[in-house]
């Protein structure tokens, strides 16, 4: 019996993931099979495909998945995809404009999921930081977009990030 | 049928019967931003793309239930369907509530339950004009409104002011009048007196004229002086009083969210930037502005042609000016935010010292400092900078149309076009004239200042209390205090409740102690009893009255709390035991200490009731800071108490002490009391057991031993844990 405080690795032959045919991720775990399992990160902002907690539909974990490069092919493929779903969080490619109007920011903003557009109140409480030049924003609503080097983007992005940076 | 959006004419035509809902969705199935949008009928469920083409359909005979998994920034709308899961569509965060309300009315479908209702929350609020998301509080667009809104609303403050205001205007216009009085004196001095060189009265009299005008000037400036500190610090008073009763009306789910540390900086410098616009910058403006009007006039009588000359350069000194705003006031901001975040890192170190200190961590906290601190100076630069390279600038180009008339007035005064003293007297008003022109680039910085400041303060204010007192509220009177809860789910994020689908009844005097693990949802229970937080589905309701129809006023006169973290306020003992009766005698204060077994240890102290506490005084001891609490809960004499872990760390003597105190503080009063120690809730008269949420078990303590439950495994994982600690000791 598995000691159930310590935090359980799943060897990558132990799991296997696959899509069913409801578009909701399936798979086996330990020899046992779920028709429904959920991926959570557990480092959103340090490690997006590290140290993933897979965990039945009612949420209780079943391991962590070390790394998702160690998985199969297809396992790895439906991961990644569930990841993008769950964790909805579009690359920021390029950013139109921030302008400040009464009392809102608003971003227009092109990501690699298409374009989108932002509301904040302010900016302290909805720009997050979380290290080098990755910049995370989040709406009033809760939507989510990240800039992952805001120092890589073109210089028309740069000029409008300029000053709320 | 509810929609926020109208369902395409594509779609419509192929849905056949009327939809019961019909939303869009703005996430394709592969993630990618687009719409999709879902009608549900009383036969299917089905999700189309834009052109009217269907992507899914599932019968309503097919689903077994439905739900929408909230993920991070997006959710997914799933239907349990007998061959399993099935994903309907997917979308972003912003259209949660829709979904939510989606599932729900799916689910009742299937399980041919009654359909809930679509309430306003379940809907985005956003203005139907730009998009935009609507402030909580009104249905008027703040972009599509008026933008002087700020500086109408500021300028309300100085209403009550309004003949000291006015009389400040009059010696306003006055003194711009009388200094525009010298240079023409001087000119009379220039072409009358001294070229003509013909000696007589008028030298003496000009020269009288000029001292006249300066020392009227002196006096008028100074009782102006004095008008504006007057009503200025007045104004600055109402502004601070006005943010600082916001603060205390907004909900505790306010401040949850928020760090405390920056209010302060709220109440005290937005309200002195707001008032520096209001008396100074105000009163600036419509001076200069009056000034600038009035030299106009004197030079075009003098000339207009050099007049027109010299005004050239005053169109790029304004467009200027005008450039520079936007860029100035984001600057600031992000001055101010810097600020800020040096502020909040100051506090959150300095609040926990002894974390640091313990820890030996003094190096990073100082580094962290260092770098923020770095970010103010960075930021700093930047602005002053601007500011400083500014000026220069400015004064080059008003320097021009000074050249431009000694040229081409100097030409004119060789022809004999013009005297020397109208040449004189234009460049003594050009310079007037330019210096304003100036500082409006300083009145753009106090504008923008202040308008920011504005801006952070009518938020506070406009925040609406989550727990809005109700328009007529119910007199209650002195309630018995028997308390229900129906159906109650509440959570601090509204698709995380904590607590689930809660029904409890309590008779009056009845003790209730709550018993789970930590994050069972215990506190919660009590926050919703105090009515800290509103339920988000259900009603509570004491003697019959629901909680929300009752004035807060009322109900927390008829509620006693002590709390875990046990806060004395600055101030004397008495004055702390007295907090909810200020006109408490002494002698009722020291029989409320004496019930909470405080009395002995207080008359004990050198200062007796005196004795100072809170921050700057006296450090009490936690098991006298809590036997001081229930003594203030005492006087207090609620019918409604309320007791979260009152005992929690401290030696068993004291315990005893609480106890004995407590035992005679809950006699006939309705009481909530949690403790992590089961054995402190045995004179409880049941003991709800909360688990995930949900009541697990209701019970004596003998009953629920016997049930072998969840309280069972409690008590039995307690016993192992003070047997380690009887082992330990």
């Amino acid at each position: 019996m598995n000691d159930p405080y310590d935090i359980r690795v799943l060897q990558p032959e132990s799991i296997s993931l696959s899509r069913g045919a409801g578009g909701v991720m399936q798979g086996v775990v330990d020899g046992k099979p779920y028709s429904e399992l959920i991926v959570f990160r557990t480092f959103p902002f340090l490690y997006t495909t590290q140290y993933l907690s897979i965990r039945d539909a009612k949420g209780e974990e079943l391991g962590i998945v070390a790394d998702l490069e160690e998985l199969d092919a297809e396992s790895r493929d439906v991961l990644r995809q569930e990841l993008r779903f769950r964790y909805f969080l579009p690359r920021v490619t390029r950013v139109d404009s921030v302008k400040q109007k009464t009392d809102l920011w608003i971003w227009e903003l092109q990501t690699d999921l298409g374009p989108t557009r932002l509301a904040m109140r302010n900016l302290h409480d909805h720009m997050q930081f979380p290290g080098g030049s990755r910049i995370i924003l989040t709406d009033l609503t809760g939507k989510r977009c990240e800039i992952q080097d805001w120092k890589k983007l073109d210089g028309h992005s740069r000029k409008q990030l300029n000053d709320v940076i | 049928m509810p929609t926020f959006e109208k369902l395409p004419e594509e779609i419509r035509q192929f849905v056949g019967s009327e939809p019961l809902l019909g939303v869009r969705a703005d996430l394709l199935h592969d993630g990618q931003f687009g719409d999709q949008w879902l009608t549900v009928t009383e036969s299917d469920v089905s999700v189309w793309l834009p052109d009217g083409s269907r992507v899914l359909r599932l019968t309503v005979e097919t689903i077994d239930d439905a739900r929408a998994v909230g993920g991070i920034g997006g959710g997914t709308l799933i239907a349990d369907t007998q061959d399993g899961p099935v994903v309907i569509l997917r979308y972003t965060a912003s259209l949660a509530s829709v979904f939510n309300y989606a599932a729900k009315l799916i689910g009742a479908l299937a399980k041919g339950e009654e359909r809930p209702a679509a309430s306003k929350n379940d809907f985005p609020r956003l203005c139907p004009k730009c998009a935009n998301p609507l402030p909580e509080d009104s249905q008027s667009c703040p972009i599509c409104k008026n933008n002087k809104k700020v500086i109408l609303r500021m300028l309300g403050y100085a209403k009550p002011y309004k003949p000291q205001m006015i009389g400040a205007a009059a010696l306003l216009i006055l003194t711009t009048l009388v200094e525009l009085i010298p240079p023409y004196l001087t000119k009379v001095l220039l072409d009358d007196v001294l070229q003509p060189k013909t000696m007589g009265s008028t030298l003496l009299w000009v020269v009288v004229g000029l001292a006249v005008t300066s020392v009227v000037l002196s006096a008028m400036q100074t009782v102006r002086g004095l008008i504006g500190v007057w009503v200025g610090s007045r104004l600055m008073g109402d502004l601070r009083k006005d943010i600082y009763s916001s603060l205390m009306r907004l909900s505790l789910a306010f401040f949850d969210r928020r760090q405390t540390s920056q209010f302060i900086g709220r109440v005290n410098s937005d309200s002195e930037a707001m008032r520096q616009f209001m008396t100074d910058g105000i009163i600036w403006v419509a001076g200069e502005s009056l000034r600038v009007v009035a030299i106009f006039a004197i030079m075009f009588n003098l000339d207009w042609r050099l007049t027109m000359l010299a005004l050239l350069p005053v169109p790029v000194m304004i467009v200027v000016s005008m450039t520079v705003w936007p860029m100035i006031g984001r600057r600031w901001y992000q001055q101010w935010r810097s600020i800020f975040r040096l502020n909040v890192l100051v506090g959150d170190s300095l609040q926990g010292i002894r974390v640091v200190k313990a820890f030996g961590r003094e190096g990073t906290e100082m580094g962290r400092y260092e770098d923020a601190n770095r970010e103010v100076v960075r930021h700093n630069i930047r602005i002053e900078g601007m500011w400083q390279g500014l000026f220069p600038l400015f004064s080059f180009v008003a320097g021009i149309g000074t050249l431009l008339i000694w040229y081409y007035g100097g030409w004119s005064v060789l022809r004999g076009e013009i005297t020397i003293g109208v040449l004189m007297a234009l460049i003594t008003y050009l310079g007037m004239l330019l210096g304003p022109l100036q500082w409006v680039s300083q009145m753009i910085n106090w504008a923008s200042h202040a308008l920011a400041a504005a801006d952070r303060v009518f938020e506070i204010m406009d925040t609406p209390s989550e727990v809005p007192d109700s328009a007529n509220p119910v007199p209650v009177g002195r309630v018995r205090g028997e308390v229900r809860f129906r159906n109650i789910t509440y959570g601090y994020e509204k698709h995380h409740p904590v607590l689930k689908n809660v029904s409890l009844d309590v008779a009056a005097g009845e003790m209730i102690g709550l018993v789970g693990h930590s994050g069972a949802g215990k506190s919660t229970f009590i926050n919703l009893i105090c009515r800290f937080y509103d339920p988000d589905e259900g009603i509570i309701t004491i003697d019959g009255t629901d909680l929300r129809t009752i004035a807060q006023t009322d109900l927390r006169s008829q509620i006693g709390v002590v709390l875990q973290e046990t806060f004395l306020f600055d101030g004397t003992i008495a004055e702390n035991i007295a907090y909810s009766k200020p006109d408490a005698t002494p002698l009722e204060i020291m029989r409320a200490a004496k019930i909470a077994n405080a009395h002995d240890f207080i008359v004990r102290l050198p200062d007796g009731y005196d004795t100072r506490v809170g921050e700057r005084g006296h450090r009490l001891s936690g098991g006298e800071k809590q036997r001081v609490s229930i003594a203030r809960a005492i006087i207090h004499d609620p019918r409604i108490l309320i007791l979260d872990e009152a005992t929690a760390s401290v030696d068993t003597e004291t315990e005893r002490q609480i106890q004995e105190a407590i035992a005679r503080l809950v006699k006939g009063r309705t009481t909530f009391a949690i403790a992590h120690r089961l054995s402190t809730l045995r004179n409880a008269d049941r003991l709800v057991v909360l688990d995930h949420g949900r009541i697990a078990e209701i019970g004596t303590h003998e009953e629920l031993l016997a049930q072998e439950g969840v309280y069972f495994k409690l008590v039995e994982a307690q016993k192992e844990l003070s047997k380690i600690k009887g082992v330990e000791g």
